[in-house]
């Protein structure tokens, strides 16, 4: 979803803008293993932009927003596969379900990362289903 | 703010409903997944079996054999258990001891036939292991012990004797989880009280292991794999409060006699 800005970006707000996508897409790879390093390393990068241009933490905000709703998946599916390795858990559909419901919205998150790099880089705005609003929210001007 | 509340229960939703609609098909059957365990299941207690049933003597009486057969009989047909899954195996040994092993083969000691007052107290034993059994406990302790791949190795047939050696006295002489455990008790007191067998006597059978540890060492079998007994007999009783009804004993009092005078033959 592309909405207008409140102003035109400048080049190199919206390439810090875009990294803030970049950071979180590396940070989806390496903490797919451990779903909470992806979150540390967002926030890193929030707070290290807190106080840059309204449209970089604006981006910066809504990259580390869509982040939690994954924490909360991937976390889940991470401990579940851990029970069934060396618990008493033992594999089912339900399990398979829900491995595949997780991977198919990491994917999306993952396309609409790098979307969402691309677009902020050439300084167009790009606002999230759901996360855009609420980062219109948190994110004052 | 009403749009972000619809919002993220519009992808809320989107989450729950799509796994519903994948947890709906059948992943296991797709993948292969049950069956491969179910053959690497048969193909485990084979081998576990083969080997143990070398290094003890079984009990092949008929008056024995039939006695114990009409117990499992009666459980598995009022609760739907498939009886041919279920492979009794007396073994001639003093200790009181059963244990399931891998591919349904359940293994009474005839010590504990012999320290069995009554059929019931037998057929709640026997009703607790056949609940390991359909419970699937008995994969699930050994992947947990000993793990999946050296399982698997067992069954290319090179796995090695002391391999299963291991696995045969992992099954004989340690415990379930307490999870594991009380979900077989429950579990056995439902078959009993569907199968019109009083539940009570495996609570006594449980009271009288644990006052009669400090005295017998041959009562350390099952009390070994099944500690907390006092514990568990409270539950059991607890738990089958209200819903004994109409029970008749698991054998008669002529078949039980034979089943003692011939169990250690």
């Amino acid at each position: 979803m592309e909405n207008k800005f409140d102003y035109q970006p400048s080049e190199h707000e919206a390439e810090k803008a875009s990294n803030s996508y970049l950071m979180s897409l590396i940070a989806l790879i390496a903490g797919m293993p451990l779903p909470i390093i992806n979150l540390i390393a967002s926030v890193i990068f929030f707070i290290g932009n807190r106080k840059g241009t309204y449209f970089v933490r604006w981006h910066c905000t809504q990259a580390l927003l869509s982040q939690f709703s994954l924490l909360f998946m991937n976390s889940f599916g991470f401990w579940w596969t851990i029970s069934i390795m060396f618990g008493p858990e033992t594999i089912s559909s339900k399990y398979i379900g829900y491995i595949i419901t997780i991977l198919i919205f990491n994917i999306s998150e993952f396309i609409a990362t790098i979307y969402s790099a691309v677009q902020t880089r050439k300084g167009i705005h790009v606002k999230w289903f759901f996360y855009g609003n609420l980062t219109n929210l948190i994110c004052k001007a | 703010m009403k749009k972000i509340i619809f919002q993220f229960v519009v992808l809320v939703v989107l989450f729950f409903g799509l796994w519903f609609l994948l947890s709906n098909i059948n992943w296991m059957s797709a993948f292969k997944i049950e069956k491969l365990t179910d053959d690497t299941e048969i193909k485990i207690g084979k081998a576990v079996w083969d080997l143990y049933k070398k290094t003890e003597k079984e009990n092949k009486d008929e008056k024995a054999v039939n006695a114990i057969d009409s117990i499992v009989d009666r459980i598995c047909s009022k609760n739907n258990i498939n009886r041919e899954t279920i492979k009794i195996h007396i073994i001639i040994k003093d200790d009181i001891n059963a244990f399931a092993m891998p591919g349904g083969h359940l293994v009474v000691y005839s010590g504990l036939i012999t320290a069995c007052d009554n059929p019931d107290e037998l057929a709640g034993v026997l009703s607790h292991e056949i609940s390991h059994i359909e419970l699937d406990h008995v994969m699930k302790k050994l992947i947990k012990e000993v793990g999946l791949s050296v399982l698997i190795s067992m069954t290319s047939g090179n796995g090695g004797g002391e391999t299963i050696k291991q696995v045969s006295k992992i099954l004989s002489s340690s415990a379930f989880d307490r999870k594991l455990e009380k979900e077989a008790d429950i579990s056995a007191v439902e078959y009993m009280i569907n199968a019109k067998i009083n539940p009570e006597p495996l609570a006594e059978f449980l009271y009288k292991l644990a006052e009669n540890k400090a005295d017998e060492s041959t009562y350390e079998g099952w009390l070994n794999t099944h500690p907390d007994s006092k514990k568990r007999a409270e539950y059991i009783l607890e738990y089958s409060k209200n819903k004994i009804k109409n029970t008749k004993p698991a054998l008669s009092e002529s078949s039980w006699k034979l089943l003692k005078e011939n169990a250690l033959d």
